[in-house]
């Protein structure tokens, strides 16, 4: 017997032995490579200093092979397989670029800390304005592009001096953003199913009251089969922001998110907890709430939740800040089968007595959505950032809403925009726009809102796009500006950010506490508690904080 | 050497001048068993002791910019602790963190033990081992799964329980399970205990199987019953095991869990009862880039496990089962 086993514990312990050998391999080369990447970031500058002295010399996007990372900070987002789209398709065999996606894998704080710990941070970095954007400013860790910005001009052209606000306090502009415009857009509304509205004899809705009324006779005629008011998902606001703003003339939903969290009153902002049309709005959300009108999961509900109900057409009223994605698919597919079902939007609700076209649910900012940074691991930023702005462009944007040039579009007519062939095809369009989502980056909101209604203003109403119709009919006149609130967030390890940290908390917490009260006077104390315990925090140092932050903003707009 | 020395002085001689090239021969007659247990060190040593010095970001203000070079931070002493202790959600996070880690200890820990004397009394082998199998199952799913599952079996649109509930008129409306505090902790216990009992299971059935028959045919034959037999026999013999791993839980008590409440708990309204220490530490500070306030309060917390790991190791010690 021992002589059998002794081999075999030989070989078990050889292999023991290796993995470590190999494990420790692994930790030493790791630890060897953290200096690595910081000589690259040196050749990078050197790079830099290289390219710098011929400035007039244009790189052409497309006449040499391009290749970088690209990394999307979002929880619920990964860039996808280049190759895998339309567009990345077309670029890789004919402007010979190549992206390699990394993945947040759905944890995106982490993935970003582990990244900048380890040196190995992405080309280009996808996220929101704020924080984040910040902190890597601060270390130096962002590419400027103010040498690129004549050098390839479609940014600035199409943005203008709305740049401006873009730019961090050395006076440099380090983002690209997305979706930047100089007109109002938003989806932001209510979507009613067409069926049950016809079928309780298409009643008005327009006031605060008639929305009761409406959800009162659904619940009453289908019971539990249908949701009477579909929220989304109540956690991030949603439709219960939305119905704040059926409040108040020219009241924002913007009031309400993590990045303001206080209503502008004179020139200063003040507290939501105390105003007095947010605790209007949420005595009437609680009584729907209480009457089980709204969907009872919408705190805990997940996007694929509320995305089943509306698909299958088991809501009767949805509303969200961005109502329109769900609500297009789910009304193209009831269409298929049943022509006079489907969905659509109305005109926000008001309370009784306001003015109806002063009512704002949707808010938009000049400076769109989020933005794109280059990092300084990038090898060739110039070339990226000619990239990004050939993407921005006329011929970026046809490409990712149209596809390539030849068989929906063809050129470009006197007003810029895209010549549609007879070879259009709208429901490949759709399809293409829905696909190359993820991949709208800086979406130049600009130059492709006039160059979509210019296909569909040719068609009638009942053909058109469902999105683009209602867009243009509502959603957009409907949106309120609110660039003069930006960067209004403090760096979250500072005093200032603690105390936004539990302010926000705090409010999550009320804010879904004083939808499910009891009743009237439940909200009332549960708000009068949560308006104490934040000052405790110090929400007032938070409030004055963002007030000066608001101020300087609305100087740097009349400016412009 | 002479003849003449004795055995015994000769073997005292021998050891006093071999004592040091002792260990050495010693070590090269063993080689190849301590081949085996040098990778588990070298391992443990790489990977649990080197990264350690990080703890001392606790007391530093950490920037990440820094990266491995943590002395380039300042010290701040003990600000970290201090801010922990002074926060207003100090009290409710204790106070959680302590309430589920018992409930888990305490409902969580006999239940595997109690399935494990179930099953071993199952003669019927086949529906026996449906059974364990059946029940370990969920011990390999992702909490994101068991939580998907248990918030649609508990939706209040379309959700079984409430459908099942209202069908024989227990209510007359759907109840929000997942949004009303009271109910949290013992749906959080529930999914716990379902998703760990079978898996726990399998240590205590191992150890059943070790248990002498002849011992139960003794009982048998003096008339003992199938409770006796357990209670006198299978219990006494099993206890070492139980013991130890009542240490080792106890050990991680103040871990009352991070994904299953992380997951469960999405409804903000039900953060009076659901904030534990680990979810509060990636809340407040992995999300906002406090990794010296996490840390910090990492720490407080891995010192009170040590403590209460020696406190029941010295009670066990008693007993006569001690870990070390």
């Amino acid at each position: 017997m021992k002589k059998v086993r002794k081999p075999m514990l030989l070989v078990v312990s050889a292999i023991l032995v290796l993995a470590t050998v190999l494990a420790g391999c692994g930790s030493n080369s790791t630890g060897k490579n953290e200096p690595k990447p910081t000589s690259t970031s040196n050749n990078i500058v050197e790079g830099n200093t290289e390219e710098a002295p011929p400035a007039s010399d244009v790189w052409e996007f497309g006449s040499e092979p391009l290749e970088f990372s690209m990394y999307g900070h979002y929880s619920w987002y990964d860039v996808p397989a280049w190759d895998s789209t339309v567009a990345g398709k077309w670029l890789i065999e004919n402007k010979k670029l190549n992206i390699i996606p990394i993945s947040a894998g759905g944890n995106h704080d982490t993935k970003l800390s582990t990244m900048i710990a380890s040196d190995e941070l992405p080309d280009v970095i996808w996220g929101d304005r704020g924080v984040d954007v910040t902190r890597l400013y601060e270390a130096g860790q962002l590419v400027a592009f103010d040498d690129y910005l004549d050098k390839y001009p479609n940014l600035k052209n199409w943005m203008g001096p709305d740049l401006n606000l873009l730019r961090h306090p050395d006076g440099k502009l380090y983002q690209f953003p997305n979706w930047y415009t100089g007109r109002p857009a938003g989806n932001a509304g209510y979507v009613i199913n067409k069926k049950i509205y016809e079928e309780l004899g298409s009643p008005k809705l327009e006031t605060t009251d008639d929305l009761y009324s409406y959800l009162t006779e659904v619940k009453a005629k289908y019971g539990n089969e249908i949701i009477p008011f579909e929220p989304h998902r109540a956690i991030d606001m949603q439709g219960f922001g939305v119905l704040y703003t059926a409040f108040g003339e020219d009241v924002s939903y913007s009031y309400l998110n993590a990045n303001m969290r206080g209503v502008p009153e004179g020139d200063k902002l003040t507290s939501v907890f105390t105003n007095d049309i947010f605790r209007e709005a949420q005595k009437y959300i609680s009584k729907l709430y209480r009457e089980r009108l709204v969907s009872q999961d919408a705190f805990t509900q997940t996007i694929d939740q509320v995305e089943e109900k509306v698909m299958q057409g088991r809501v009767a009223v949805f509303a969200s800040s961005s109502p329109t994605t769900i609500a297009s698919k789910a009304h193209n597919e009831m269409v298929k089968t049943d022509p006079d079902s489907g969905y659509f939007m109305i005109w926000p609700i008001h309370k009784e007595g306001l003015d109806k076209n002063k009512i704002y649910p949707g808010s938009y900012t000049s400076l769109g959505w989020n933005v794109s940074v280059i990092t300084k691991a990038a090898k060739d930023p110039e070339k990226i950032f000619a990239f990004l702005d050939w993407y921005t462009g006329p011929e970026g944007q046809s490409l990712l809403f149209f596809g390539p040039e030849g068989k929906n579009w063809n050129g470009f007519d006197e007003d810029g925009d895209p010549i549609f062939t007879g070879n259009y095809d709208p429901i490949e369009v759709a399809q293409l726009q829905k696909d190359h989502d993820p991949i709208m980056w800086n979406g130049n909101t600009g130059f492709i809102d006039p160059a979509k209604m210019k296909y569909e203003a040719t068609l009638p109403p009942a053909e058109q796009d469902w999105n683009a119709r209602y867009q243009s009919e509502i959603t957009w006149k409907t949106s309120s500006n609110a660039t003069e609130f930006i960067n209004m967030d403090p760096q979250p390890d500072s005093e200032i950010g603690i105390i936004k940290q539990g302010v926000d908390d705090l409010f999550l917490e009320a804010y879904a506490k004083s939808i499910m009260a009891a009743s009237d006077a439940e909200v009332d104390a549960i708000l009068d508690k949560a308006e104490a315990d934040a000052q405790k925090l110090g929400y007032n140092k938070l409030l004055e904080f963002r007030t000066e932050i608001w101020q300087a903003n609305k100087k740097l707009l009349e400016k412009k | 050497m002479s003849q003449t020395t004795t055995k015994q002085q000769h073997a005292v001689l021998l050891q006093q001048r071999k004592r040091k090239p002792n260990l050495v021969m010693r070590f090269l007659k063993q080689w190849d068993i301590q081949l085996m247990v040098w990778p588990g060190i070298l391992l443990i040593f790489i990977f649990a002791y080197m990264p350690m010095y990080g703890v001392l970001i606790a007391f530093m203000d950490y920037n990440i910019f820094t990266k491995g070079d943590i002395w380039a931070n300042p010290w701040v002493g003990w600000k970290h602790f201090e801010m922990f202790f002074n926060a207003p959600e100090f009290y409710t996070v204790m106070r959680n963190t302590i309430i589920i880690s018992f409930l888990k200890f305490f409902i969580g820990f006999p239940a595997p033990i109690i399935l494990a004397l179930m099953l071993n009394e199952i003669r019927h082998m086949i529906f026996k081992r449906v059974v364990q199998t059946i029940t370990y199952l969920p011990h390999f799913l992702s909490w994101v799964i068991v939580a998907g599952l248990t918030s649609s079996l508990l939706a209040t649109e379309n959700g079984s329980i409430n459908m099942l509930l209202s069908s024989v008129g227990a209510i007359s409306e759907p109840i929000n399970f997942l949004s009303i505090p009271k109910y949290f902790w013992s749906i959080l216990i529930t999914a716990n205990v379902w998703k760990e009992i079978g898996f726990g299971s399998i240590v205590y059935l191992a150890a059943i199987a070790g248990v002498d028959q002849h011992m139960y045919e003794a009982a048998d034959i003096d008339g003992a019953t199938k409770f006796k037999q357990i209670y006198l026999i299978t219990l006494p013999t099993i206890m070492p095991v139980v013991v130890i791993f009542m240490i080792l839980q106890i050990g991680s008590l103040l871990s009352a869990g991070f994904e299953d409440i992380l997951l469960l708990a999405a409804n903000p309204v039900l953060r009076p009862v659901s904030d534990v220490i680990d979810t509060y530490v990636y809340r407040v500070g992995v999300s906002n880039y406090r990794y010296s306030y996490a840390t910090a309060v990492g720490l407080f917390k891995a010192i009170i496990s040590i403590g209460l790991l020696t406190i029941a190791n010295y009670i066990a010690r008693r007993s006569g089962n001690s870990l070390w």
